[in-house]
């Protein structure tokens, strides 16, 4: 049949063109992911080269993680944190790309600003904010010295440590937020505002009936985003805490680090990262799920 | 003509090269030319990779590394690299058995790992071969408690140390100490009135804290365990179950956490080093008990400001005694290097004696191993300032371990990263309010037990 023989072709012409792309992924995501799996299985540590290849008890790194009060103390960590900043960054970024749409000059002029922090080197990023909460060099504090005050030692201090995070974190993401939604805004038709206008809606109705259903789709995405990339925070915690004081900033991935390269412990880091990577996947998995749902909804 | 060698050898031209070379070495006096001629340049053509972490050290040897590949007919290629990126990159080249590398810097607190798992060659057999190494080089010129790291139980060396670092107590503020009617501390008791008496004291440019430190608990807290009569382990490093809970070191983090929650500058539990050095030298902490380098520096930086008032002296003694604590970083060249001997050479000039006493001379580079050097007139001279021997103080608190028993065993057990890392959050609590020091140590201890269990060790 010369249709089929054109599908047949077709399909035959798309997996052809695929291929590259998927052994490229293969070869630089897949294979460290089957290492790291493997690797898992095993007591791999550095200084016992062998213990690489010993397979003898491969669930031990697993069972152990249950018990491991260090672990399970970094996941209520990264969740706190991971719900904080999202949050933070979700309101701050759709408030500044409403404010920039508002048609206001004096916000349109500073939209170019808003986005720095997010094309900055992560560990930039960082060195930045420890100049900004070190008392003896930072501005901040010399300023409430000079005004009579004083301010705690943010990043040392155990109600505050995970905050100054937050703060760092949500200073860095917003502008994702903040450009998409601002995206988002620029397509949202003037007619629907301005008929909703004359039919006497104020300001707040017009948002919360025209512009947050407009927008909802796009706020979903930018929160699963920045949920899956909050569990990346690691930059800012090496270089601000350290995971400190005690364990209050240490969430599971700077955990992981240490274990593997600290205590040289790689076959149970592995595990750790494999359980990160699971709720990683999950969160993706349920991501797309909810943006498929929101886009059959609407 | 080319200018590339080529691999074609021409007979004729072979005999002339022949004949050309004998006619040298006969005029050159006959039979002993050849044998001289080789002698002088053994390991022509070899070229020596070697990796270190970032140092003023490797910074003074490059400028005489030249020298030595002008001897030897070698080139030799040092990486440098930042130091938890070395021990990294360290780490896991010699636990794969690589061979990308032929010395390397042995890490203080990694050598006991590398020494016990065999990723190091032993170095003691090349120092005791006479066709190898002259007896003038003589391995036991270096200070034994700097060696101990690198010594496996049967007192084989598989490093050979080139830097040693010794705890003294610096003290920047002696006028302030002597308007407050306080001498310099000698117990741990005084070391807390002096602490007390200077802090939130005007030094000229704001208040002056009577304490110092840095995150590097495990570093300075043993000492204060030690001297209230206890230890990190039950009996480093035969039993290593550890005794983070003992009556001692209850004590001790109490104590040492004071200093730091009382008298040491806001935010200090995120000192780096640097951090803590920089207050020392700036005169706005008064008391910083760090290794020499780090405290001297009052005496010697240009950015010191507390010159005319610093004093640098042993750090205080603890009621059960005197423990102060030592480290030392070691060459040593990996199991699978490729050119063993030609590393050995290199680490055999590097830590000769002449050369060490030309970069003293040269330099005023202090914190070397070498006894013969240390106890010269020149180290002496150039070490004592304004009227502070340094280098006395230097060596007593090197030789320590070696001398009474090695208190410093316990950074030699290979886990103690692991049991280190669980100190430095026990402290960390104590001094943020998060927990009461038996209450942080008791957990410190589950968690150090745990881990070392998980590590496979039999607590």
């Amino acid at each position: 049949m010369p249709a089929a023989s054109y599908e047949g072709q077709r399909r035959r012409f798309v997996r052809l063109a695929i291929a590259p792309s998927l052994v490229f992924l293969l070869v630089v995501a897949g294979l460290p992911t089957l290492f790291l799996l493997v690797t898992s299985l095993t007591p791999g540590a550095l200084v016992n080269p062998g213990s690489l290849g010993d397979f003898s008890e491969p669930l031990r790194n697993y069972k152990l993680l249950g018990g491991d009060e260090r672990f399970v103390g970094s996941l209520v960590v990264q969740a706190r944190l991971s719900l904080y900043t999202v949050v933070l960054q979700v309101l701050l970024g759709t408030g500044l790309a409403l404010l920039v749409h508002s048609g206001q000059d004096r916000w349109k002029s500073l939209r170019h600003l808003f986005v720095i922090p997010m094309v900055l080197p992560p560990i930039v990023v960082a060195v930045i904010w420890k100049l900004v909460y070190t008392p003896d060099i930072s501005p901040i504090y010399q300023a409430a010295r000079a005004l009579g005050f004083a301010l705690p030692a943010l990043t040392t201090h155990v109600d505050f440590a995970l905050w100054a995070i937050v703060i760092a974190d949500t200073w860095e993401w917003a502008p994702f937020t903040f450009l998409m939604v601002l995206a988002a805004l620029q397509t949202l038709p003037a007619e629907y505002v301005e008929a909703a206008r004359m039919d006497g809606a104020d300001a707040w109705r017009v948002f919360g009936h025209i512009v947050l259903p407009y927008i909802a789709p796009v706020l979903l995405v930018c929160t699963l985003f920045r949920l899956i990339d909050s569990i990346k925070a690691f930059p800012l915690i090496f270089l601000l805490t350290g995971g400190g004081p005690g364990s209050v900033t240490e969430v599971t991935n700077y955990y992981a680090y240490l274990v593997a390269f600290n205590f040289g412990e790689l076959g149970y880091s592995s595990a750790i990262t494999v359980v990160l990577l699971a709720a990683t996947v999950l969160i993706s998995w349920g991501a797309m799920r909810l943006s498929r749902n929101a886009g059959a909804a609407e | 003509m080319s200018l590339m060698p080529s691999l074609d050898i021409n007979p004729q031209r072979r005999s002339l090269l022949k004949a050309a070379a004998a006619s040298v070495a006969v005029g050159a006096g006959g039979t002993l030319a050849f044998p001289a001629i080789a002698q002088a340049k053994p390991f022509a053509g070899v070229k020596l990779r070697g990796a270190a972490y970032q140092h003023g050290f490797f910074n003074i040897l490059r400028k005489y590394i030249p020298e030595f590949e002008q001897q030897t007919g070698m080139t030799v290629d040092l990486q440098l690299s930042a130091f938890p990126v070395y021990n990294q990159q360290a780490d896991l080249e010699l636990s794969s058995g690589g061979s990308a590398w032929d010395f390397c810097n042995v890490t203080f607190i990694l050598a006991a790992r590398w020494v016990a798992a065999g990723l190091l060659a032993n170095l003691s057999d090349f120092a005791a071969d006479r066709k190898l190494t002259p007896a003038s080089w003589n391995p036991d010129d270096f200070v034994k408690g700097a060696q101990l790291p690198y010594l496996d139980k049967a007192g084989k060396a598989y490093g050979f140390a080139w830097e040693g670092g010794a705890m003294l107590m610096g003290i920047s503020r002696t006028d302030l100490m002597k308007k407050r009617g306080v001498e310099a501390p000698r117990t741990f008791d005084e070391l807390m009135k002096v602490a007390e008496a200077i802090h939130g004291q005007d030094g000229g440019s704001g208040p002056v804290t009577g304490f110092v430190s840095s995150n590097l608990h495990h570093w300075f807290l043993p000492p204060y365990v030690q001297g209230f009569g206890g230890d990190f382990f039950v009996n480093p490093p035969t039993d290593i179950k550890p005794a983070l809970d003992s009556a001692a070191s209850v004590q001790a983090t109490d104590f040492y956490a004071r200093l730091l929650s009382r008298y040491s500058p806001q935010g200090v539990l995120g000192y780096t080093e640097d951090q803590a050095r920089a207050a020392l030298i700036g005169g706005r902490s008064n008391i910083f008990i760090h290794s020499s380098s780090w405290v001297s520096a009052m005496l010697t930086s240009p950015d010191s400001k507390v010159k005319d008032t610093a004093r640098v002296i042993r750090m205080p003694a603890g009621p059960k005694g005197d423990f102060p604590a030592s480290n030392s970083q070691g060459l040593g060249i990996p199991k699978n290097a490729k050119n063993k001997e030609a590393a050995w050479e290199f680490i055999k000039w590097t830590l000769s004696p002449e050369l060490t006493a030309r970069i003293v001379k040269d330099t005023g580079h202090p914190s070397i191993c070498r006894r013969s050097v240390i106890e010269s007139a020149e180290y002496k001279r150039i070490n004592t300032i304004n009227g502070q021997d340094l280098g006395k103080l230097y060596l007593e608190v090197l030789e320590q371990p070696g001398k009474t028993h090695n208190y410093m065993a316990y950074r030699t057990v290979k886990e103690f990263p692991l049991v280190g890392d669980v100190v430095n959050k026990a402290v960390e609590r104590v001094v943020s309010g998060q927990q009461p020091a038996a209450e942080s140590m008791k957990a410190a201890q589950d968690a150090a037990l745990n881990a070392l269990r998980r590590a496979g060790v039999k607590v």
